[in-house]
């Protein structure tokens, strides 16, 4: 599970809770649904967190939830944000990476540990919603060392009427009749030639090109996959030029350092409500460190790539969405009877504002854009549920009456494995994964042939070993496995399994054909064919089954000493004694003779 | 008459005047004490010996009365220490004597304590005079020691008192029987009695001629070892299955089975996991590479997940912003979870339309390509279950698995609020091991969310959970490594020696 890194002091600090011990911390925490996992170097807590709640990924959104939880907080809060003075012009981007935010925040006073906060959540919201930066990846800057500007831009041209592809108050058109500074504080995401421009990277000491990071920068390499197969690479440029190359990596020029006040902070992505988002978060937790959030004006120009050519959006967008509730469904997931005012009081201190619809008991709720894993009114209830306590819950039994029952396959199953374990065969357990290697060659079985064993194999892509190659397609591999794992334990051995096992069938939907099969093998000094037959007409009778066993060659076992397994007439698996080849293959020094057939076949 | 050779031989030796210590019959008759004892009661029972006991008192050298048989009495070995000092003609030093005597420790008191009580000498202001008269070899309490060890009695009660006290001999009761011979086994020996036959084997010519009644059974050593038998046995881990398995039929549960080669589609995309999940990259599950897809998936319900994945359900619903791909939903894989089979009944393409109330189960191989420790394995048995009714709350949800739980010894069950994609509310399970107190994640619960119940036709509440029975069988056997029981490297000798589960 992912963690994210905590200092309990800036907890305390953020919170305001200096008196709060390290123990009563960590209660504090579980409760949230934190889970405490150790302590780092430094001392910070190392926390499991859900992946639900993004937002928690820093210590300045913990810190929320906790006053929240404590009571200091309550209902919904929005940061006020100052209107937009720069403007990212989206053109000619990369079609495969078409979207881009942003965000300034000014007056910060960021300290180590806050930086390292600010890095450690711009990383865990690249490894979380950003998925590993493919869909989403963050870029932070000094805004002071950008110059605006670009000369491709005409501030006259008011911009599109914005279409948020949120319905939120805040998406608003951008104010395209401010004059002052528009026309200089110009910003451009476009794509460009990756041989074609040269920028210093972070962690580098020399002018590169977008091809030559990937190639050569130890952060390019990682991740140039992402830019592989495109034409043209994502880049965003100021009047002064290129200072960032996203998803890679940022410019060394606008690098962010604990002198640095004020923030441009873009992001890049597949999806643009997923890098809106993103910002959200980053932006709440900045506004958290007492930093002001300005609004940027993004303009997808008339030929972007992408969905939103020719619009124009102000972001952050830090409006609210709403989710309508019914009140009983409220006290029927809960199992609780509540009242209004508790409901108000409950979605208080989950950080939502609830209010009364003109329906009777139906409850409209307030959700903060940092909320990304709110879907569903149910997701409300849940957030109540939290807020009340589900550990003071009295646990009830329901009122809900059925009839329970087995599986008839799994009865079968059963009354085979009594019969086996009756004729004194150890029960074994063994997987359905196997290589290759031991399923065919080490039997001398061929794949794709006729005999029992030789279906063709159901193979795994990315197996985690190369003894786990694909699901076996007969158990006498697995026996013969153990068998020889075991040969300095005591004689006879008498082994048996029931389990699955599969092959290629292109009649079937999944094109596998899956059963269950019955394998045996009796290992001791004088084991012969009598011994697996005896043992195999005892379980024949006890299922009032006609056997037979005619004649028949199969590779794993001695010629003349093999026969096919016939059920009521049906030929079903196949008993004999194994081959001296394969036997001196699994070094064992004692005869085996065993037999192998499918489990429905006593039905 | 016949007697069994034991009862001849004791009847035998017996006295008619006087009565005589079984111990000392047995030595006689040649049998063993217990032998003996036995036969002397079977004796009396038919009134041929008379039978006495008295309470006699012994003594038996403890371990410090042991030692000073070998080595000499504290007190005497500072006797002779003192003479060779020349202590008998003036007196000496008393620092070289203990020297010379070997002695350290408390054996220095005793020895001093003893030696003037005995009258050996005496000792003033550290300096020994040894009585040159004093005669250590007839030490009486040596004596009594030596008599002792040689199994003969004492009867001086002074001295076994004063070894009592020093600790040299510790005195019990023992009980002692006596037989005398009665008149009627005067009688019966005059008539003569014989030995009866003794029987090995009790064979089917012995029980259908009647023979039987006149044999005698010769004595086995019936606490010697027999021979090793060994039992087949079900696999622990499925005995563990089968007693979740009565469990859960008892509690109301049917059995699902269903594939366990799947089509992504059932095992992720009808759970509402996002297509870009991350535990849905080529990694972290076991996708085919032969077969690659499924041919068929319903398509009404095809639309209705997808529809789902996009747009959410319900007026205020939302969807992923992820993408969703038909041929990513056909890809085959093993089933990561058994919560494929609940999606496929839960649509109605295991067992049609069903109709609330319903309770399920199954315990089933699931497959996860994760790093293989003491805890995990490739392949682990899920156990899965869920509950579908009109309305159910997260009490009932609590109250359910409190029950099961309690089956196995768990009780005190937490839950801890946590996120699952296809569940809302949701839970994972902690439980306090029996054995250690510690508290462990014994299972993951929740209420299944409506994007996955609304595309399955699915209009009422279902709440589910599922764990590892492997992890309830650490808990249960305290089992310390999973790979010690599943899989082609067991111990033939774990799984012959491992106990039954009930």
């Amino acid at each position: 599970m992912p963690t994210v890194d905590i200092d309990p002091d800036e907890l305390r600090e953020l919170t305001g809770h200096s008196d709060k011990s390290d123990d009563e911390l960590r209660d504090d925490l579980f409760s949230l649904g934190l889970e405490y996992e150790g302590e780092t170097d430094e001392g910070h807590f190392e926390l499991e967190f859900a992946p639900d709640r993004l937002d928690r990924l820093s210590v300045e959104g913990i810190a929320r939830s906790l006053r929240y939880d404590y009571g200091d907080d309550r209902g919904v809060y929005v940061p006020s944000t100052n209107d937009p003075e720069w403007t990212i012009e989206v053109e000619d981007t990369p079609p495969e990476r078409p979207y881009v935010t942003g965000a300034i925040v000014r007056g910060l006073d960021l300290d180590e540990s806050s930086l390292d906060s600010l890095i450690q959540l711009q990383e865990k919201l690249h490894a979380t919603m950003g998925r590993k930066r493919a869909k989403g990846a963050i870029g932070v800057h000094d805004l002071t060392m950008l110059k605006g500007g670009a000369a491709n831009v005409t501030a006259s041209t008011p911009p599109d009427e914005a279409v948020g592809d949120l319905d939120s108050p805040a998406a608003g058109p951008a104010s395209g009749d401010d004059e002052r500074e528009a026309v200089e504080k110009t910003i451009t995401y476009t794509g460009i030639d990756p041989d074609s421009e040269e920028f210093v990277p972070l962690e580098g000491d020399r002018a590169m090109t977008p091809a030559e990071v990937t190639e050569e920068h130890h952060i390019g390499v990682e991740y140039a996959d992402l830019v592989a197969e495109m034409d043209r690479v994502p880049a965003i440029y100021d009047s002064i030029g290129l200072f960032s190359f996203p998803p890679v990596i940022n410019g060394k020029r606008t690098e962010v350092d604990t002198g640095s006040r004020d923030l441009f902070i873009e992001m890049t992505g597949t999806d643009q409500w997923t890098i809106d988002h993103m910002l959200s978060i980053v932006c709440y937790a900045l506004d958290a460190r007492g930093g002001t959030v300005e609004e940027v004006t993004v303009e997808y120009t008339d030929g972007a790539p992408g969905e939103y050519a020719g619009q124009s959006f102000v972001r952050p967008d830090l409006g609210t969405k709403t989710k309508t509730v019914a009140h009983d469904r409220i006290e029927t997931i809960l199992g609780v009877d509540l009242d209004k005012r508790e409901i108000g009081d409950l979605a208080d201190r989950a950080g939502l504002d609830a209010s009364e619809t003109d329906t009777d008991g139906v409850y409209e709720f307030e959700i903060p854009p940092y909320r990304v894993d709110v879907l569903h009114p149910i997701d409300v209830i849940d957030d109540l549920g939290r807020a009340y306590g589900f550990n003071t819950l009295e646990p009830r039994y329901p009122d809900v009456s059925t009839v329970g029952g087995r599986h008839d396959r799994s009865k079968l199953e059963r009354a085979t494995r009594d019969v086996l374990v009756g004729l004194g065969f150890e029960d074994l357990l063994n997987f359905h994964m196997i290589s290759e290697e031991e399923n065919y060659e080490r039997l001398q079985v061929t794949p794709g042939s006729d005999a029992v064993g030789g279906g063709d194999p159901v193979t795994i892509q990315e197996p985690y070993s190369e003894d786990y190659t694909m699901l076996r397609s007969w158990a006498l591999p697995s026996i013969m496995l153990v068998l020889e794992n075991n040969t300095h334990r005591s004689y006879p051995q008498d082994l048996a399994e029931i389990g699955l096992a599969a092959e290629v069938d292109e009649s079937t939907n999944t094109n596998v054909a899956e059963h269950r099969t019955v394998a045996a093998a009796v290992a001791r000094h004088d084991a012969s064919y009598e011994d697996a037959k005896t043992r195999l007409q005892a379980i024949a009778a006890n299922f009032g089954k006609e056997l037979a066993t005619p004649p028949i060659d199969h590779p794993t076992f001695i010629d003349g000493r093999t026969a096919a397994v016939e059920l009521d007439g049906e030929t079903v698996g196949v008993v004999g004694e194994i081959d001296p080849a394969v036997l001196v293959e699994h070094d064992l020094e004692v005869p085996v003779a065993a037999f192998e057939f499918r489990l429905d076949a006593l039905e | 008459m016949r007697l069994p050779h034991a009862q001849v031989a004791l009847l035998e030796a017996a006295d008619a005047d006087d009565a005589r210590r079984i111990d000392a019959l047995a030595d006689e008759a040649g049998l063993k004490s217990e032998t003996a004892t036995g036969a002397a009661f079977a004796l009396e029972d038919e009134g041929l010996l008379a039978l006495s006991e008295e309470t006699v008192e012994s003594a038996t050298l403890t371990d410090e009365g042991r030692a000073y048989l070998d080595e000499g009495l504290p007190e005497v070995r500072f006797y002779r220490g003192a003479i060779d000092a020349g202590a008998d003609d003036e007196p000496a030093e008393m620092g070289p004597v203990i020297g010379a005597a070997g002695l350290d420790g408390a054996a220095v008191d005793i020895a001093l304590s003893n030696f003037a009580r005995k009258g050996y000498g005496q000792i003033d202001s550290g300096a020994v005079s040894a009585d040159p008269e004093a005669d250590p070899d007839s030490d009486p309490e040596a004596a009594a020691l030596a008599a002792l060890a040689d199994g003969e009695s004492v009867d001086d009660e002074d001295v076994l008192a004063q070894l009592d006290r020093r600790g040299l001999v510790e005195i019990s009761e023992t009980t002692v029987r006596s037989a005398r011979l009665t008149d009627d086994g005067v009688t019966t020996l005059m008539a003569g009695v014989e030995v009866a036959e003794t029987v090995g084997q009790v064979t089917p010519e012995l029980l259908t001629s009647g023979e039987w009644q006149d044999v005698e059974f010769a004595e086995y050593n019936v606490e010697a070892d027999a021979d090793e038998v060994r039992t087949g046995k079900t696999h622990v881990l499925r005995q563990q299955a089968e007693n979740v398995k009565d469990t859960l039929v008892g509690m109301g549960f049917q059995e699902m089975q269903g594939p366990t080669v799947d089509a992504d589609f059932w095992i992720n995309d009808c759970l509402f996991m996002p297509q870009d999940h991350p535990a849905r990259n080529h990694w972290d599950r076991f996708a085919l590479e032969q077969p690659a897809q499924i041919d068929e998936l319903p398509e009404e319900l095809v639309e209705r997940v997808e529809s789902a994945h996009r747009e959410g359900v319900g007026p205020d619903g939302e969807g992923y912003h992820s993408p969703w791909d038909l041929d990513f939903a056909k890809a085959l894989a093993l089933r990561g979870h058994t919560t494929s089979l609940t999606a496929r009944h839960l649509s109605g393409e295991a067992l049609g339309e069903l109709e609330p109330p319903q309770r399920f189960f199954s315990i089933e191989k699931a497959y996860r390509n994760d790093t293989l420790d003491a805890t995990h394995l490739l392949e682990f048995f899920q156990i899965e279950g869920w509950v579908m009714a009109e309305e159910l709350s997260v009490r009932d949800l609590m109250g359910t698995f409190t029950e099961f739980y309690e089956q196995f010894g768990i009780t005190d069950i937490q839950f801890k609020p946590h996120y699952n994609p296809y569940t809302e509310p949701s839970f994972e399970l902690f439980g306090r091991h029996p054995e250690t107190g510690e508290l462990i994640e014994i299972g993951n619960s929740g209420i299944f969310r409506p994007e996955m119940l609304e595309p399955l036709g699915v209009d009422c509440d279902v709440m589910a959970w599922g764990l590892a029975l492997e992890r309830l069988l650490m808990l249960v056997t305290g089992a310390e490594d999973i790979r010690d029981v599943h899989g082609t490297l067991v111990d033939l000798d774990f799984l012959r020696s491992e106990e039954v589960l009930y």
